[in-house]
């Protein structure tokens, strides 16, 4: 806790003395650990609320209580309390909280240089990518209403409120809140601004309606075939054998690519409500990428593609993540890869550790077009594993490549209606870096294949815990850069 | 905030009126920000009122500018300033009018979202307005980041991917294209759409240019664009 310092007003509560206030300050903490409890457990969203709200009440009334104690009483000493030692230091509790908490000091309205922050708990820091002390408050914020409403409680003395959204890959939304506190002890104007996540509510919003717009039209079209086949079938092909079987079997077909079009609308509504968390756990790629080859083995066969893996040994290529969802990348590509392949072609799926985000996403092809459809957000010593699908299909025209993974978006435009697609594959795939932190790029020469580079972070040593923070140097990963060609499957 | 400040503190040293200086420049790039992405959100949803906001902001972005221009040119002539100092003053100078740029850009945006909200809706046309808005106002949030925090890496990533916005942009042409080939009364709202792509593509540009001010500011040389590396530039030769 680098920036817990003098003028704030938050100290160890062994300085608290008389009961009350010890009782006040352990109902306060332990109603906040409580709170916190819950929100370990079950969604956040109200607990949370409840966590924040508690945690201002809390350094509120502890602030003016120390300084009381400060003031008043400077030479008592100080009867123990037993429930005393249970109560966690305040810095500790408020460096905890799940939620970006910081205090603002200020000397004069004019001065803009003078706003800094005196404490930015490791949520804030993370958010913020606040390093040093006492930075300034606009190296952190620059939105307008934000500053207002952290004004208005500095030098209005109101609480004041803001929405805020912060952009980037994962964009997120805040409801800020600033309380005014008590001036410090050198005169300077102190204020509380909290951030509470409302990026959930707004996003489900927004899927809503995407939903709504998108899959109604999506869904129009086979429905409509279906309700045709029906009719035919009730009017002059009621008993015609040979057409009931044939029209029975393009309504088998339509079906199926409604339950296509649900399932994957579903899984991509799903994967976008988890964004902006990212995932934890270690993924060997290599393992990932042999699996879902090997289970599209009988689809390649079908179409007399061949199928081949270079990936490095078990245990070098090591992703962070959701093992699922990096199956589900794997798969998304290769599966179009098979699709977009004509008769005796290769597919290759290649793996390899290592890579930094120019590396990974290095051009094969002298000639050819490339788009970044994904890029992480800088982190300059961050390594990445990347996944390399290359197949040698058509290609893609350079002006869908940014829109390639637009949701129902096809290159063929409606033509591709045999293809099995929906038309979310890639959506999908684009959701899912985002969360992974992660990025995904396009190679592609007209009539020469197209390759596709998805890359995850590379996962930290296996005795740290799972994330690191943000702006801490992500160790190399074992071996450097690894060489390609260890296994090979076809 | 008046300009009386000087007078005000004359103890100040000049390390505290640089900060100020950086400071007023961040607010002001928090105004532009605001201002370009409340723009998009203007014209992708069709919000009046939204629109009215934006245009009525803008002078403030204005006032800031010639305010910062006061304060660097004061600067300037009763500090002397040398070295890195003289390029922070002159970078603070000349973000502020790139800035003001942008807003002047924002607010010719939300002047068409009020004509384009009278007009039929066209759901795909503005999603991609909508797709290429975002990039272009996480590039400006991007640089303004690197300059606030004094990131060199981070200024010049933002000055490498310069060619996405264009790509975003020249995509978007073929479509309002086909649009208005397809159906003749479109070619009104359609217009509108591409001025405001247009616009965004210079708000772009703008921040492309403070990523060169910040990489000036910190290194004392220049980007030179003919070393840009082209690695994810479309670099098909047509």
């Amino acid at each position: 806790m680098p920036l817990l310092q003098s003028p704030s007003p938050v100290a160890p509560s062994r300085r608290a003395r008389t009961p009350w206030r010890v009782a006040l300050t352990g109902a306060a903490a332990s109603a906040l650990l409580l709170a916190l409890g819950v929100v370990g457990e079950t969604k956040p969203g109200a607990a949370v609320a409840a966590a924040a709200a508690v945690a201002m009440l809390a350094a509120a009334l502890t602030a003016r209580s120390l300084r009381e104690d400060a003031e008043t009483r400077p030479a008592e000493p100080s009867p123990e309390t037993p429930s005393f030692d249970r109560t966690p230091a305040f810095g500790a509790v408020l460096e905890s909280l799940p939620e970006p908490l910081m205090v603002i000091a200020a000397q004069e309205a004019d001065d803009l240089a003078g706003r800094r922050f005196v404490l930015a708990n490791a949520a804030a820091r993370e958010l913020f990518r606040i390093s040093g002390d006492r930075a300034l408050l606009v190296t952190a914020i620059r939105n307008p209403e934000v500053l207002e409403a952290v004004d208005e409680s500095l030098f209005g003395g109101v609480p004041g409120e803001a929405a805020y959204e912060t952009a980037g890959a994962q964009e997120r939304v805040w409801k800020a809140l600033t309380r005014p506190l008590q001036p410090a002890a050198d005169g300077s104007r102190l204020a509380l601004l909290l951030l509470r996540d409302e990026t959930d509510a707004r996003r489900s919003e927004r899927t809503r309606a995407d939903f709504l717009a998108n899959a109604s039209h999506e869904l129009r079209t086979p429905l409509a075939s279906l309700a045709g086949f029906i009719e035919t079938l009730r009017g002059h092909a009621k008993d015609d054998a040979v057409a009931r079987d044939r029209f029975l079997a393009i309504m088998s077909a339509q079906a199926e690519r409604m339950s296509r079009l649900i399932d994957d609308l579903m899984s991509l509504s799903r994967i976008e409500l988890n964004e902006h968390i990212v995932p934890h756990g270690r993924v060997d790629m290599a393992l990932a990428a042999t699996d879902v080859i090997d289970a599209l083995q009988p689809l390649a066969r079908q179409k007399r593609v061949a199928l081949e893996v270079r990936a490095p040994s078990r245990g070098v290529a090591i992703a962070a993540g959701d093992r699922d969802q990096m199956v589900q990348v794997i798969q998304n590509l290769a599966d179009n890869a098979v699709k977009y392949s004509p008769a005796d072609a290769i597919v290759e799926v290649e793996v390899s550790a290592g890579q930094s985000v120019e590396t990974a996403i290095a051009l094969r092809a002298a000639q050819a077009s490339r788009l970044s459809l994904v890029m992480p957000d800088e982190a300059p010593h961050q390594r990445y594993v990347a996944v390399r699908v290359t197949d040698r299909g058509p290609g893609i025209a350079r002006e869908h490549l940014p829109r390639l993974t637009e949701r129902f978006y096809r290159v063929e435009g409606q033509k591709s209606g045999e293809r099995l697609g929906t038309g979310l594959g890639l959506a999908i795939v684009k959701h899912i870096m985002n969360r992974h932190r992660g990025g995904l790029a396009v190679e592609s020469l007209e009539g020469n294949g197209a390759s596709f580079i998805a890359y995850f972070p590379t996962a930290c040593a296996e005795a740290e815990p799972a994330r690191p923070a943000a702006g801490v140097e992500t160790a190399p990963p074992p071996g450097g850069v690894a060489g390609v060609g260890a296994t090979k499957v076809s | 905030m008046g300009s009386a400040d000087m007078t005000e503190h004359t103890v100040k040293s000049f390390e505290d009126e640089l900060n100020h200086l950086t400071a007023e420049v961040a607010r002001m790039g928090g105004l532009a920000e605001a201002q370009v992405s409340d723009a998009i959100d203007a014209i992708v949803r069709r919000d009046v009122p939204l629109a009215q906001s934006v245009i009525d902001r803008d002078v403030r972005l204005d006032a800031l500018d010639a305010e910062i221009e006061k304060k660097v040119i004061r600067l300037i002539a009763l500090r002397q300033p040398m070295a890195h100092d003289l390029r922070r003053t002159v970078a603070a100078m000349k973000i502020s009018s790139n800035l003001e740029r942008c807003g002047d850009l924002a607010k010719n945006i939300a002047k068409r979202a009020l004509i384009t909200a009278d007009a039929e809706p066209m759901i795909a046309l503005t999603r991609s307005i909508e797709r290429m808005g975002r990039l272009v106002a996480a590039r400006l949030k991007d640089v303004l980041d690197a300059y606030t925090t004094g990131d060199l890496d981070r200024a010049v990533a933002v000055w490498q991917r310069d060619q996405e916005v264009d790509e975003h942009y020249n995509s978007l042409f073929r479509e309002l294209l086909t649009y208005m080939m397809g159906d003749p009364r479109t070619i009104g709202p359609c217009t509108h759409l591409l001025f405001a792509a247009k616009n965004l593509e210079r708000i772009g540009d703008h921040a492309t240019n403070i990523a060169e001010i910040v990489h000036f500011e910190i290194t004392g040389g220049d980007l030179i664009s003919s070393e840009r590396p082209k690695w994810d530039a479309l670099a098909t030769p047509n």
